[in-house]
């Protein structure tokens, strides 16, 4: 790829002219730098010493900016400064083509801590290394010879202090603040050198007395930090399926992959609860296990009833009695590891999904109703994660349909329904969802009295005979059937339906999928604690974890079998029939996860050892999806806004589902009452009469008195709950307050933002038409500056022949692009200008393209005072 | 031994890696050019490889702007890149990376004639490359004035990375998109 400029500089005359001049420029700081600072002792031995002072001495030469990090911290967010900061004409040392304006480095320190500005210093520095890379590296014979012109060393200040800004950070947070810094590695490298090097200076200089001490705890501290390092990255070992992610994101996108994510995400959830289940509840049950006296037949492993009904597999098995292998030895209280285990579990489930929640609200909901618009679409649309030959131009080829389509919708008009029309896709919507709601409730109908009857089979007695095992299975099957069928009913409903914006369709389908499966999983909650609890049954909780353990492993299969018909046997006549490859449907099937999950997490108290089936099918249908997907489908055609759907589903997933099924533990928990016979919890009131009663015990030892005070008044006590509410609430008013004045203050500096937009058109024109005033009698301001460009007015002509301004901004032109950089920099930095320092320079041009330079200085420098006295009165 | 632990260290330091991916990623960037990149990197040794070596990574070879990220993120400007250059790249396009660095790059990927400023012409060339030159030059100036028009908040008629910073908060998906897995 050439640049445009490339070619100019081939030009023997540009070349000899800009390469000496830049070289001249640069060489005097190089110079000051490699002799009189402390980069000499500078052991890093990377690269060659010209350039590395080169980028050092162009660090500060941007003008203050506020980076993006400035919009999350706009708690400093005053306008005055902010505008002024922003402004994007402070940092214009993109002049490419010519000298920029020397002054510009010495514009007033802003008040901005030095670290939010690195973008500002690598915009100036890269634009910089180009144009010195462009025209070679400086002939080292001009780096030694040229003289030290420069007294002041505003870069060495300026990087000092960026240094000891550093070295006074902690380590982690120093560590961040150099990763994040938009430097090549070198620079990096080089700062971290020095950063560590003051630091070590500064602490030998607080203890001489002890330097051996701090040598010790620095090395004590070195090495733990690699000790850490080495642990994270055995734990990073622990990233399964890394490749397979990468293979799917190179071949599908992200959006798909985004699925697979949420899958694995699922599975860590699982995994996690299976271990601590399996290691609190299990391992001691075992300990104290009965023999089992049930044969195995084989159908068990559908039904989950017979055999398993003694093992650790369901509540009914585990024992109430305090375990304890050596007499007078340490104990292990059954009911109280049971009921903790469980919390334990949930609590921690809370907390990880609230703030991953949380975390992706804040990340991907910024602003959702202005996340509209071409440019974000094209500009962040490319999948980097796309490697694949095939996908990418598939996706290229999706991309051009996709703007054609766009600009097709842009031409025309915007569709303006008569009232008639209207009318009919009101009626028209309503009677899908009426349809869909009332799909959904007889669903729900058709399951409570599949039930019913099922649990008459149960309370018959548990005769094992084949007839009755395979009835059991009727009802999680009509619910899989369920599951998989109403959801193709809605999504042709939505097809019937025809939204406006498919975004909206995605949305209508996705709710009324959730509706029909929560009501589905809720109508089975009502049976299970309302009717199975209270029926005269033996073991009702193992009934329970056994009707879910059905449900789990038929939506399992039904997951399996969906995959083989619905893409496997789709591909098969898809091909057949010239109908393409079928979709991912992503929304459906992460739909089915979530479903899958919420069972999963209702069955852990019944069934601890639940999440460990629950991980491996997630597992297999992981592999299965992974390989129906390369088999089978095509990467999705209409562009996924994956973000955003992964913080709904997350969303879905915390809100009906997690807290649904914390309200059904909670009935469970603190209402009903356990079974007379099986389980840890036998003969007690209420599970939670466990915890009661063991505070009871506690109250006559001493030494856990403080466990009985948080017991009565923080846990039981509603006093406390008042006030915990109350203060949340406080919080979340003050919060709120906040934010909507930040929204305002946002809108206010958007205003504003625009306003110096307009401004420096308004500016610009003015500037234009001064110009043409000058043309013909030089003007009566500004004199002195004004003799000497006018000795070159014919190289003037080309710049003002640039009839528009933000039109021809990119034109090839090089003396367009000189003519504006100066003005907008000048207009936005307006003080602080010293004429003088840029005049040896000057003087030293030759050229024509110099001329230009020359005049186009002098005429902003007339404009610059002619502001300046504007600005007086 | 490859690098020494102060090496690692420094590395470690600023990069988003672990020393494994460190690792991992040297062996990538070894597996380029074995016979050019040596073992033992304790001494520094100055290695360059050609852009057509780190254009031909699976990785990049069919990335439409795989020669801008190259040329961004190589010191040289051309494309060609020492280890350092290689890591910082794929540090930036890391999952680690915040959004702030990572649009930073994003802007001087699309900034093609790097003037700092995304101007039409730049979003010209950003089109032809997404679409694969299958839409007619009135469309794609049609859609490179809606996009100026849309993101360019100051109206200059041009990005400027705060434009683009200010439509990438916009996009959420940029953060999932703008990565690289090793």
């Amino acid at each position: 790829m050439s640049y445009h400029y490339n070619e100019a500089f081939e030009n023997p005359d540009y070349h000899f002219s800009e390469t000496l001049e830049i070289d001249r420029r640069r060489s005097p700081q190089k110079n000051l730098f490699s002799h009189q600072t402390p980069y000499d002792y500078d052991t890093s031995p990377y690269g060659s010493y010209g350039e590395h002072s080169e980028r050092e001495q162009n660090y500060p030469l941007a003008i203050p900016m506020a980076s993006l990090r400035r919009g999350s911290e706009s708690s400093r967010g005053f306008p005055r400064v902010d505008v002024l900061s922003r402004s994007p004409y402070g940092h214009s040392t993109d002049n490419l083509s010519f000298e920029p304006e020397p002054d510009l480095a010495y514009s007033p320190p802003s008040t901005f801590h030095l670290l939010d500005r690195p973008y500002a210093h690598r915009v100036a520095s890269v634009s910089y290394g180009t144009i010195i890379q462009n025209n070679g590296r400086p002939p080292e014979e001009i780096v030694m010879a040229s003289s030290s012109l420069f007294e002041t060393d505003p870069a060495h200040k300026e990087e000092d202090k960026l240094v000891g800004n550093l070295a006074s950070m902690t380590t982690s947070e120093r560590i961040k603040a150099i990763q994040k810094m938009p430097e090549t590695m070198k620079k990096k490298r080089e700062i971290r050198d020095k950063v560590l090097k003051e630091i070590t200076k500064k602490s030998s200089h607080h203890s001489t007395q002890l330097p051996c001490c701090t040598h010790c705890l620095q090395g004590a501290a070195l090495s733990f930090r690699r000790f850490g390092n080495t642990l994270l990255e055995y734990f990073s070992l622990l990233r399964f399926w890394h490749k397979t992610l990468k293979i799917i994101g190179a071949e599908f996108g992200t959006s798909v992959l985004s699925y697979f994510i949420f899958l694995k995400w699922l599975l860590a959830f699982n995994v996690f609860s299976f271990l601590i289940n399996f290691s609190f509840i299990t391992i001691p049950q075992f300990i104290a296990a009965e023999p089992n006296n049930l044969t195995f037949t084989g159908l068990e492993l559908f039904t989950g009833s017979g055999y398993f009904q003694q093992t650790v597999l369901y509540y009914g098995f585990y024992t109430n009695a305090t375990i304890s292998k050596i007499t007078n030895g340490a104990s292990y209280n059954m009911q109280l590891a049971y009921i903790f285990t469980v919390g334990l579990y949930f609590v921690v489930c809370f907390l990880i999904l609230l703030v991953s929640m949380a975390k992706s609200f804040c990340r991907n909901f910024i602003n959702p109703w202005m996340y509209s618009g071409k440019a974000s679409k094209l500009l962040c649309t490319w999948d980097f994660n796309i490697t694949n030959e095939k996908a990418v131009k598939l996706k290229q080829k999706n991309l051009s349909t996709q703007i054609k389509e766009d600009l097709s919708e842009v031409n025309r008009e915007v569709l303006n329904f008569s009232v008639r029309e209207r009318v009919v896709h009101i009626v028209i919507h309503l009677a899908s969802w009426a349809a869909s709601l009332g799909t959904a409730v007889a669903a729900c109908a058709g399951v409570y009295f599949l039930s019913i009857n099922n649990l008459k089979l149960f309370v018959k007695g548990h005769e094992n005979d084949q007839e009755t095992q395979a009835a059991m299975l009727v009802l999680p099957i009509i619910a899989s059937l369920l599951n998989t069928l109403i959801p193709f009913f809605y999504s042709w409903l939505g097809q019937l339906e025809r939204f406006q914006t498919p975004g909206h369709q995605i949305y209508v389908t996705i709710a009324r999928n959730i509706v029909l499966k929560i009501s589905i999983v809720g109508i089975l909650c009502y049976y299970w604690l309302n009717i199975v609890a209270v029926s005269e049954s033996q073991c009702w909780e193992t009934l329970v974890g056994q009707d879910i353990y059905r449900l789990v492993l038929v939506d399992f299969i039904f997951c399996l079998l969906g995959s083989f018909f619905g893409e496997f046997l789709r591909r098969i006549i898809g091909t057949a029939l010239k109908l393409g490859l079928p979709e991912f449907d992503i929304a459906r099937n992460v739909l089915d996860l979530i479903y899958a999950q919420t069972l999963t997490w209702i069955g852990i108290p019944f069934s601890p050892l639940l999440p460990g089936i629950q991980m491996i099918a997630f597992s297999i249908v992981f592999c299965v999806k992974k390989v129906s997907l390369m088999m089978n489908c095509q990467p999705p055609r209409k562009v996924w806004r994956t973000a955003q759907m992964t913080t709904s589903f997350m969303f879905l997933l915390f809100f009906p589902s997690f807290l649904g099924v914390l309200s059904v533990i909670g009935v469970t928990v603190w209402r009903l009452k356990p079974s007379e016979e099986c389980g840890p919890f036998r003969g007690l009131p209420s599970m939670y009469a466990a915890v009661s009663e063991w505070i009871k015990l506690l109250e006559s030892y001493t030494a856990s008195k403080w466990v009985v005070w948080i017991y009565y008044n923080l846990v039981t006590s509603e006093l406390f709950f008042f006030i915990l509410s109350v203060i949340v609430l406080i919080i979340s008013y003050l919060y709120w307050q906040i934010i909507e004045g930040r929204k305002t203050m946002t809108k206010l500096l958007h205003k504003q933002i625009i306003n110096e937009g307009k401004d420096k058109m308004f500016l610009l024109e003015k500037l234009r038409a001064l110009q043409r005033a000058n043309q013909t009698p030089p003007a009566p301001r500004g004199q002195d500056q004004q003799r000497r460009p006018s000795s070159y007015n014919p190289s003037r002509q080309p710049a003002q022949q640039v009839p528009d301004y933000p039109g021809r901004t990119c034109d090839r032109n090089q003396n367009a692009a000189l003519s504006e950089h100066p003005y907008s920099a000048r207009i936005s930095t307006g003080t602080g200008f010293p004429p003088d320092s840029k005049t040896p320079h000057l003087s030293r041009r030759p050229g024509v393209s110099e001329a230009v330079a020359l005049a186009l200085r002098a005429r902003e420098a007339a404009q610059w005072e002619d502001e300046e006295s504007d600005s007086d009165f | 031994t490859i690098f020494t632990p102060e090496q690692l260290d420094a590395y470690q330091d600023c990069t988003f890696f672990t020393r494994k991916e460190i690792l991992r990623l040297f062996y990538r960037y070894r597996d380029l050019a074995p016979q050019l990149v040596p073992l033992d990197y304790t001494d520094k040794p100055d290695v360059t490889l050609p852009y057509e070596l780190i254009g031909s990574m699976p990785e990049l070879k069919d990335n439409p702007f795989r020669q801008r990220i190259a040329e961004v993120f190589s010191e040289d400007g051309d494309g060609n890149m020492t280890l350092d250059d290689f890591l910082d790249m794929f540090s930036v396009l890391s999952e680690m990376a915040p959004r702030d660095l990572k649009a930073y790059y994003a802007f001087k990927i699309y900034d093609f004639n790097n003037d700092d400023y995304i101007c039409k012409s730049d979003l010209e060339k950003t089109v032809n490359k997404l679409t694969r030159n299958e839409l007619t030059p009135e469309e794609v100036s049609l859609v490179c004035d809606k996009v100026i028009y849309e993101a360019d908040v100051d109206n200059d008629g041009k990005l400027s990375l705060e434009d683009f910073q200010h439509m990438i908060v916009r996009a959420p998906d940029f953060l999932s998109t703008f990565h690289i897995r090793i």
